[in-house]
């Protein structure tokens, strides 16, 4: 996988990015079809010029909505800034008002294209349901969560997974999800308020540790604002000390209570959802999420990205390792679909959000 | 030869024998070695190949059906029968030479860009149309100004405008240069593109005598000859594409890191800029016989007010050099014909009013 990641990379510098439909292709190919369930091997069909399409098409939705906000600069605002709010301020905040839902039709969106391009036993995966009514569900969920102060998680986890799963199909088997928000608010507020105790403990470690540091070296504040405007090796020193400290107080302290919820969460998710006689199962632990979340950054940042197929290797072993399933599909009442799927896509994916393969 | 059989129907597999000729393949039940289905050579297509896939599916052409070969031995024998399969076996590749070369290329070609944004846009940039650089000048002042009072005072502005274009006009720039006074503080100047300068009313009114804003004048001018907004931006713009293109999105921790390594590098290209523009302003006053003087007590009364300099303190993180190194590079004695006759720097002190 490095040799296929470094070519992309190389290949990135010298079209300015242009070739990464090709590259992100190439290399699910490979991921891909190093995975297999029951014995058979995933096959990835897609094609480069079919996610170049889709962000033309993308950049053609931004170009359009770019000459609409033009026009309300020119008759609207009749080209006068409304104190220092000018035409830059008008384009970027649309850009994220706009951004922000299309972000999720494009989640929607860039699954369904995946699936449509993904092939088990030569069947043809799918989706089904509105990319559009997706992003409508996700951005309104989101939007209430942040205005109760993040106390709808559980909501929002479980009627985004609802979509995502039950409109997943293996051919013409779909798969069904028996999720209620209310089966895992226990376990979240649990966390909700634990995370808060962490956070304010974090604080004051914090202050104590780097007000107690200074003092013990001895360097009064501008002192130590000065190692960093004139870089030496105190301050290479300076920044490992402050990176310990920050993975020993983030990693050891806030990381795993989050870690504590997400295995949580996906343990939840997995469980209840199967596929005909097919139930999925995993046991992935506070510990296994640790590792996967806190060490996958860890080695992407020390890395400078260079690290990134190694991840994504550690990702497939873990789902490789940990998702179980039960019983065997039967094969002979799992059909080829009609429908082929869209014919380009990840385009919005690619405008608005960052994209991974 | 065992294999994996789907008929492209339904998700049924069947473990099967192949029997291969020149001219077809037979794929047969192991038990009894019936025919499940027989594939014309000439139809078979390869599915990827054997660098990606780990066993690239081998297909029918038309069909949804698939046939998966495992065993490389077993592929590499169907190869030896019909080499258009070719790609089912392909040679295995030595991946440390491979890693190396494009490690190798990937550092090369790292190298290339950083020169060409550093380099290119040198010159690369002035030929971008004027117009444009223009527009994007005009847009950005409308809305910096737009909650803010500007200075009307006709004889002020016609001083300030005609020693603008005089100094430009030395240094052979072609396009006319528009000064703006904005009324208040802070004690400060900038260009933008399109050859357009806006000076604060406080630095004029807290100048000591005119060298001073003929000075800062100079040194305004020297971003506009070398086309120093329009380069910054290019620059910028360039270094931003690098850091995307090599995280490839695929991390937003390498892409905050990025953004801080992009505003680095524009500190260190805005540090060069104003020495740039410094020694132009210098030079372009000094070529005209006027006070050169001014740039530098600019410089020493900034440091009178603020003694702890922010931009020695803020070191890379600041946008321009050390003040000390500035007024040291841009001393001149006091000699020369004052910038702006007696009225005309009256009239500009009085610009506001």
């Amino acid at each position: 996988m490095y040799a296929i990641y470094l070519r992309h990379l190389a290949m990135m510098l010298v079209t300015l990015g242009w070739s990464r439909f090709w590259g992100r292709t190439r290399i699910r190919r490979y991921v891909w079809n190093h995975l297999s369930v029951l014995g058979d091997r995933f096959e990835y069909r897609g094609h480069g010029r079919e996610l170049l399409i889709g962000f033309l098409l993308a950049l053609l939705v931004v170009a359009a909505w770019s000459g609409l906000m033009y026009l309300v600069w020119r008759y609207v605002f009749h080209e006068k800034p409304f104190a220092s709010f000018g035409l830059f301020d008008l384009f970027s905040l649309s850009v994220v008002l706009i951004g922000f839902p299309l972000a999720y039709v494009g989640h929607y969106a860039g699954l369904r294209y995946k699936l449509s391009r993904t092939r088990w036993r030569g069947i043809r995966c799918g989706m089904a349901g509105s990319a559009w009514g997706y992003g409508a569900t996700a951005t309104f969920l989101q939007f209430a969560n942040a205005m109760t102060g993040y106390l709808l998680t559980p909501v929002v986890s479980v009627n985004l997974a609802r979509p995502r799963i039950v409109n997943a199909r293996v051919g013409t088997l779909g798969f069904i999800f028996a999720g209620r928000a209310g089966d895992i608010y226990g376990r979240y507020l649990g966390y909700y308020f634990l995370n808060i105790a962490a956070w304010v403990a974090a604080a004051v470690v914090t202050f104590m540790a780097i007000g107690g540091t200074i003092e013990t070296l001895g360097i009064s504040s501008d002192e130590f604002l000065k190692l960093f405007a004139h870089p030496s090796l105190r301050t290479v020193a300076a920044v490992l000390l402050i990176a310990v400290g920050a993975y020993l107080l983030f990693g050891l302290l806030i990381l795993p209570l989050r870690c504590w919820w997400q295995a949580y969460l996906l343990r939840y998710l997995v469980t209840h959802s199967r596929a005909g006689n097919v139930l999925f199962a995993t046991a992935i632990s506070t510990w296994q999420m640790w590792g996967f979340l806190v060490l996958n950054y860890l080695i992407v940042l020390l890395t400078l990205g260079i690290g990134w197929p190694w991840v994504m290797h550690r990702t497939m072993k873990l789902i490789a390792g940990q998702l179980w399933i039960y019983g065997e599909p039967r094969g002979s009442e799992i059909r080829q679909p009609a429908d082929r799927g869209p014919g380009y896509g990840e385009g919005l994916l690619d405008m608005f959000d960052v994209s991974g393969v | 030869m065992a294999a994996r059989y789907y008929d492209g129907v339904t998700a049924d597999v069947q473990d099967v024998m192949l029997k291969i000729t020149t001219q077809e393949l037979l794929i047969c039940r192991p038990a009894d070695s019936s025919v499940v289905v027989r594939w014309p050579v000439a139809d078979m297509v390869v599915l990827g190949d054997s660098h990606h896939e780990a066993a690239p599916p081998l297909a029918l052409r038309g069909s949804d059906a698939r046939l998966v070969v495992e065993d490389p031995a077993w592929r590499a024998q169907l190869v030896s029968v019909v080499p258009a399969l070719k790609p089912l076996a392909l040679e295995p590749v030595k991946v440390g030479p491979r890693l190396g070369a494009y490690s190798l290329a990937i550092v090369a070609l790292v190298g290339l860009f950083w020169n060409a944004v550093e380099y290119g846009s040198e010159y690369a940039v002035p030929l971008l149309p004027y117009t444009l650089q223009a527009k994007l000048g005009e847009t950005v002042l409308d809305e910096l100004l737009a909650d803010k009072e500007t200075c009307q005072g006709r004889a002020g502005l016609a001083a300030i405008n005609r020693l603008a274009n005089d100094l430009a006009g030395e240094a052979g720039y072609k396009h006319e240069v528009t000064v703006h006074i904005v009324e208040g503080g802070p004690v400060n100047a900038f260009t933008l593109p399109g050859s357009i300068l806006v000076f604060y009313s406080d630095l004029i009114t807290q100048a000591k005598d005119s060298s001073q804003v003929a000075g800062v004048l100079a040194h305004e001018i020297g971003h506009v000859v070398h086309d120093h907004p329009i380069k910054g931006v290019a620059r910028a713009y360039g270094i931003d594409l690098l850091f995307k293109v090599l995280t490839g999105g695929y991390s937003d921790i390498l892409s905050t890191f990025g953004t801080g390594g992009s505003a680095l590098l524009a500190m260190r290209n805005g540090r060069a800029f104003e020495r740039e523009a410094d020694a132009t302003g210098v030079r372009l006053l000094e070529q005209r016989g006027l006070r050169a003087d001014g740039v530098s007590t600019f410089f020493e009364q900034m440091l009178e007010k603020e003694p702890a300099d922010a931009a020695t303190a803020a070191g890379i993180w600041s946008s321009h050099p050390p003040t000390r190194e500035r007024i040291e590079s841009t001393k001149r004695p006091p000699t020369g014909r004052p910038a702006f006759s007696a009225a005309e720097w009256q009239a500009l002190r009085n610009v506001c009013k």
